[in-house]
């Protein structure tokens, strides 16, 4: 997608909305905006101010306990709380909503790539937009809409881990099969066991693609030719052990003050003779050398690109395996070499603290304490976690997930008031999950993804720097050891992954992408250039379907929004948990007052000054940093 | 209406803003000063995923290329004509101390850089990468030597390129170059212009005073809200358009939690240095050249833009970093990496004759740096990670057509090789960096104290720059 300083759909938003924005106190109609301001069309209209006044708060108690509670645990284990998840939640069991999350059934992808794929007039185009985007469809409709919150929130940590992306412009980009059946597979494992996951990732064609280990061969000894020593690496470095001796705090082992590396490259090299003989099921390498050499020319790669790689034991290396500890004899065909191999990994002591460290840093705390870390790698080796108000979660093995993410959720120290009130608990929200908790916390309808041309590709800097399934490589967005050079936390010696992404161009990227959103930017593109636009791409239509896509419901901020201070308080609880300093408040408040409103009838002016609270308030370091 | 938008700059005051940014900054010459006279800049072009230095510097006399035929006979197999050896095209290095009579060639996707390695303004340095001492193949099988960290690992060798350092890298030789000459009061009234990027940099650019500024290639990064605050808007609503931009810019911030202050300062500062950037690119010339539509292409094409406006942003000396990812080519090298060396030939081309116009070719140095060379042996489809690397070095400042360093022969098992066409480094990347410091104005004490494995090594016997 080209970069270029303002996309023509913000451009018309400006001339639409803004322009009237700083035209519309004390006058009325004749504009674009009032002319659009329809209830079909724009953000809803105030209603009769009647805020219902919420129940009296039940005796605190648990994570649950106080609105602000639930408020932050949702934001933590969710894509967004919104008030009403907030007040149906709000004095019941904590625990209880866990379990009840671990039953909920899974959202999946794969049927929502067969209806694109069925919705697709001309399968000929150069540009099936709805197939090849379908990975991002479908990953916007579970997230914002999808009912197992928990599940989709771990599958997308989990990705973050795992990760394969479809930003290379390859066959991952071109076709959504491999993608969107990854996709499944962290879904379905979310709540399963590490290993498990390990074995279904490593058969995945997404992985054998992206790691290049599809079609790996044995050595040959005539030509020279060695193993793909790829996934092999990446599997022990990134998956796994890391490339340290950790403790089981997470903590390197120090010898002589140094970190103790855990292999070289010969364990690599032995690793990856396991890693052959896996291939796409039914491929014909005669005929097509290169996957990519099948497409268009093989009838059957999408299907194939569905199911877990083939073995062909031939093409399997029968030299013993050798790395850690591990070391599988001469002759080992390939499915129980794989077997081995990833029992062998996962027995090392340092998969527990490694990947619970990282999991945490999608959830909760991007430099958690290193007891913390120690008490969640123990339910991830223990594979059991006691919920507060009791309840067992995990199945006892080493690796379960559900155990891992209650640990995460439910430690004391991160639903403790110190955390909230403490100057280094917490993470920078990812820019990625600041969007779902907007349409989450405003009811935008997501049903039709489709027809949200400005998430397309968000991975530009220009735009989040974060697109789901879509990192810039095998290292994902960030890194999970990266400390920011020149700053506070940096100079703490604090990891901050996503700082990572934070830089002079990402910062005015993310303002311009929330200034869309939250002033409806959808809806004041005329809907015919919409319309045209979409159906350049193939995308069906539906006009009313299309007017309400991502259009905030400002409804319950409408009715308040006469009082610029009730309005920040409101939204301080509904997006910031109530934690929003009171400096903080009082400056956006002084700035939706600099714009007088006059009364209930100005709809346009009230508009504009809950779409400005909104931005403001989710352009504030309070909200941009979740503690 | 264009004018407007300049007076808004003004009235914000530049030089209010390079008092707020780097108050840090000392201004006190020492005996060992760098030199900051004139115009200098440096530009990092880093090749993410590892180059295949073999795929870059080809064997072209007879028997040599016949062995890496043989080596490579799967992957050339895939390129028709393009690694056939008429296909190739030689170079012919002034003096034969590196070759010893084999000859080289580069492939027919680089026909630029031929060129300009042909009119002495680009240079080849072999086998280049990260050593703490040097290292031979007995006391690397031995384990008789101090290695790197972590080699042959993707993100640890880039933190190790950089900074010196595995991941987790706090200061990269870049910024630490800057930090000399900051300190020697060169760009004083705008430091914060001392280190550009157009890429996720890495360490690379961060000293203890310097800090990246990341450009987009598009220019400076606008808040389309604040347009027509910009543009010079009036009465009411610009004073609602400059509350709305102290607000995003986070003026009023007064918390301490770490985070929250790290992304106050972040959004402050970007607010900041992109107005004051984007002022000084709209007051500047623009360039005669024109550069490929590619990543690089773009990348570079905003380099030579900011370096055209170099006097707007008050900057003598200037360090750059540009990126292109796509060389980790484990798979479909033979597809994927003509298209990438082609992207590299096309992109500095056209920035030596951006500078040439500029009549800055002195002033200004490119250079290539990557994660690691790959081996020689392929592994079916491509070939995997390797450890010392071939550069390119470009510039009028350089001393051209010739080959520096060393380029072990195309065979496996000789004393450079650790394994399958691992390269053993022959020179060290901070031997490679000091060179490029030292013409960059950085006396020898500062030097060593940028670069602090440099006293392990004997000074390179051919100086290229």
């Amino acid at each position: 997608m080209p970069t270029q300083l303002t996309h023509p759909i913000i451009t018309a938003l400006l001339s639409a909305g803004f322009g009237v924005f700083m035209l519309t106190s004390g006058c009325s109609g004749g504009n674009a905006l009032d002319d659009r301001n329809e209830p079909v069309s724009g953000p809803t209209p105030p209603p009769p101010p009647s805020p219902p006044s919420p129940p009296p708060a039940p005796a605190p108690m648990g994570a649950f306990a106080t609105e602000a509670g639930t408020s932050r645990f949702l934001t933590q284990a969710t894509f967004g709380p919104s008030l009403e998840d907030v007040s149906a939640l709000t004095g019941t069991n904590a625990s209880n909503w866990f379990l009840a999350e671990l039953e909920k059934p899974a959202s999946l992808h794969t049927p929502q790539l067969a209806a694109y794929r069925a919705m697709i007039d001309n399968p000929d185009a150069d540009f099936p937009v709805l197939a090849v985007q379908s990975s991002t469809f479908s990953f916007w409709r579970n997230a914002i809409e999808g009912d197992d919150q928990l599940r989709q929130r771990m599958a997308f940590a989990l990705s973050q881990i795992l990760v394969v992306s479809n930003f290379g412009g390859e066959l991952l980009s071109d076709i959504p099969e491999p993608v969107v059946s990854y996709q499944d597979i962290l879904v379905e494992g979310a709540f399963g066991n590490y290993r498990d996951l390990l074995e279904e990732v490593t058969y995945s064609p997404a992985m054998g693609y992206y790691l290049t280990y599809m079609g790996n061969q044995k050595a040959d000894p005539a030509t020279g030719r060695m193993p793909d020593e790829n996934y092999a690496r990446e599997i022990l470095q990134l998956f796994t052990v890391g490339v340290v001796a950790l403790q089981s705090d997470g903590e390197p082992v120090l010898e002589n003050g140094k970190a103790v590396e855990l292999y070289d490259n010969r364990d690599v090299t032995g690793l990856a003779r396991v890693f052959t003989g896996l291939d796409l099921d039914g491929l014909d390498r005669q005929r097509f050398p290169s996957v990519a050499d099948a497409v268009d020319e093989w009838e059957g790669l999408e299907q194939a690109l569905l199911k877990p790689m083939a073995i062909n034991d031939s093409l399997h290396s029968s030299d013993a395996k050798r790395f850690l500890d591990c070391d599988i004899p001469t002759g080992t065909p390939t499915a129980e070499s794989i077997d081995l191999a990833l029992d062998c990994i996962m027995a090392h002591p340092n998969v527990g603290p490694f990947v619970s460290r990282q999991l945490i840093q999608r959830f909760t705390t991007s430099n958690p304490d290193p007891d913390y870390v120690q008490r969640v790698a123990s339910a991830f080796d223990s594979g059991a976690y006691l919920l507060p108000e009791g309840g067992r979660v995990g199945d006892g093995r080493k690796g379960d997930l559900t155990a891992t993410l209650a640990a995460i959720l439910f430690d004391p120290d991160v639903r403790a008031e110190a955390a909230l009130s403490g100057s280094q608990f917490g993470k920078i929200r990812e820019p990625l999950l600041r969007f779902t908790h907007w349409a989450r916390a405003f009811d935008a309808d997501a049903s039709r993804p489709e027809y949200g041309i400005e998430l397309f590709d968000l991975s530009d800097p220009m735009s989040l720097a974060q697109h789901p399934y879509r990192a810039r490589s095998v290292f994902n967005f960030y890194r999970p050891g990266y400390i920011a050079p020149g700053t506070v936390s940096g100079a703490a010696g604090l990891t901050v992954p996503e700082l990572q992404i934070v830089n002079a161009t990402s910062t005015p990227g993310y303002i311009n992408f929330m200034t869309f959103w939250t002033f409806g930017g959808q809806s004041m593109i005329p809907i015919e250039e919409l319309e045209a636009e979409l159906a350049d791409m193939g995308v069906p239509l539906n006009r009313a379907a299309l007017e309400r896509a991502f259009v905030p419901d400002y409804s319950d901020e409408l009715a308040l929004a006469n009082d610029a201070t009730l309005l920040v308080d409101h939204l301080d609880r509904l997006l910031v948990y109530d934690s929003m300093s009171e400096e903080t408040k009082a400056a956006i408040t002084t700035t939706l007052e600099v714009q007088p409103v006059y009364g209930p009838g100005e709809s346009a002016a009230l508009i504009n000054r809950v779409s400005l609270a909104v931005l403001l308030v989710m352009t504030s370091p309070d909200y941009l940093v979740q503690r | 209406m264009p004018n407007s938008r300049r007076d808004f700059i003004k009235a914000l005051g530049i030089g209010a803003l390079a008092t707020t940014a780097f108050t840090a900054v000392p201004t006190t010459f020492t005996a060992h000063a760098a030199d900051t006279s004139g115009y200098k800049a440096l530009v990092c072009v880093f090749l993410f995923g590892g180059l295949d230095c073999h795929d870059l510097i080809l064997p072209y006399d007879l028997p040599s290329y016949d062995q890496y035929a043989r080596l490579r006979s799967p992957l050339l197999a895939q390129q028709g004509t393009a690694r056939q050896r008429s296909s190739l095209l030689p170079l012919t290095p002034a003096s034969d101390t590196v070759l010893q009579g084999r000859q080289v060639a580069l492939p027919p996707e680089m026909p630029q850089l031929a060129s300009l390695f042909r009119q002495n303004k680009a240079a080849i340095v072999g086998n280049v990468g990260p050593l703490v001492e040097p290292v031979t193949r007995a006391n690397f099988e031995s384990a008789a030597v101090r290695l790197p960290p972590r080699l042959f690992s993707h993100n640890d060798q880039q933190a190790v390129w950089q900074a010196n350092q595995p991941e987790g890298a706090q200061y990269g030789w870049g910024g630490l170059f800057a930090d000399a000459v900051l300190a020697s009061g060169a760009n004083a009234a705008l430091p914060q212009f001392s280190t550009i990027t157009t890429e996720d940099v890495g360490p690379f650019l961060t000293g203890r005073n310097a800090v990246p500024y990341r450009v987009s290639t598009a220019g400076s990064a606008r808040v389309d809200f604040l347009e027509d605050y910009y543009e010079g808007v009036s009465g009411d609503r610009a004073d609602l358009l400059r509350a709305v931009r102290d607000q995003m810019a986070a003026r009023s911030y007064r918390g301490s939690h770490l985070l929250e202050r790290d992304m106050a300062a972040a959004f402050s500062g970007g607010f900041e240095t992109n107005e004051a950037y984007d002022i000084a690119r709209q007051q500047g010339v623009s360039l005669p050249t024109s550069f490929p539509a590619t990543p690089l292409g773009a990348q570079l094409r905003a380099v030579a833009e900011t370096i055209g406006v170099r006097d707007r942003l008050l900057s003598s000396r200037q360090v750059f970093f540009v990126g292109l990812g796509g060389f980790d080519t484990h798979d479909a090298q033979a597809r994927a990496l003509p298209k990438l060396l082609s992207q590299i030939d096309g992109a500095l081309g056209a920035f030596q004759t951006a500078m040439e116009a500029l009549g800055l070719t002195r002033d200004v140095t490119l250079f290539t740096a990557s994660d690691f060379g790959r081996t020689l042996a392929v592994n079916g489809d491509g070939t995997d990670h390797g450890w010392g690397g071939h550069q390119i070095v470009l510039g009028g400042a350089v001393k051209g057509g010739e080959i520096y360093g060393t380029l072990p022969p195309p065979v496996l098992g000789h004393d450079a090789d650790s394994g399958g066409g691992r390269l053993i480094p022959s020179v060290a990347v901070d031997s490679y960096a000091a060179e490029l410091g030292r013409w960059f104005g950085l006396s020898e004490s500062e030097l060593s104290s940028a670069l602090p494995g440099l006293e392990n090594f004997e000074p390179l016997p051919n100086r290229f720059i």
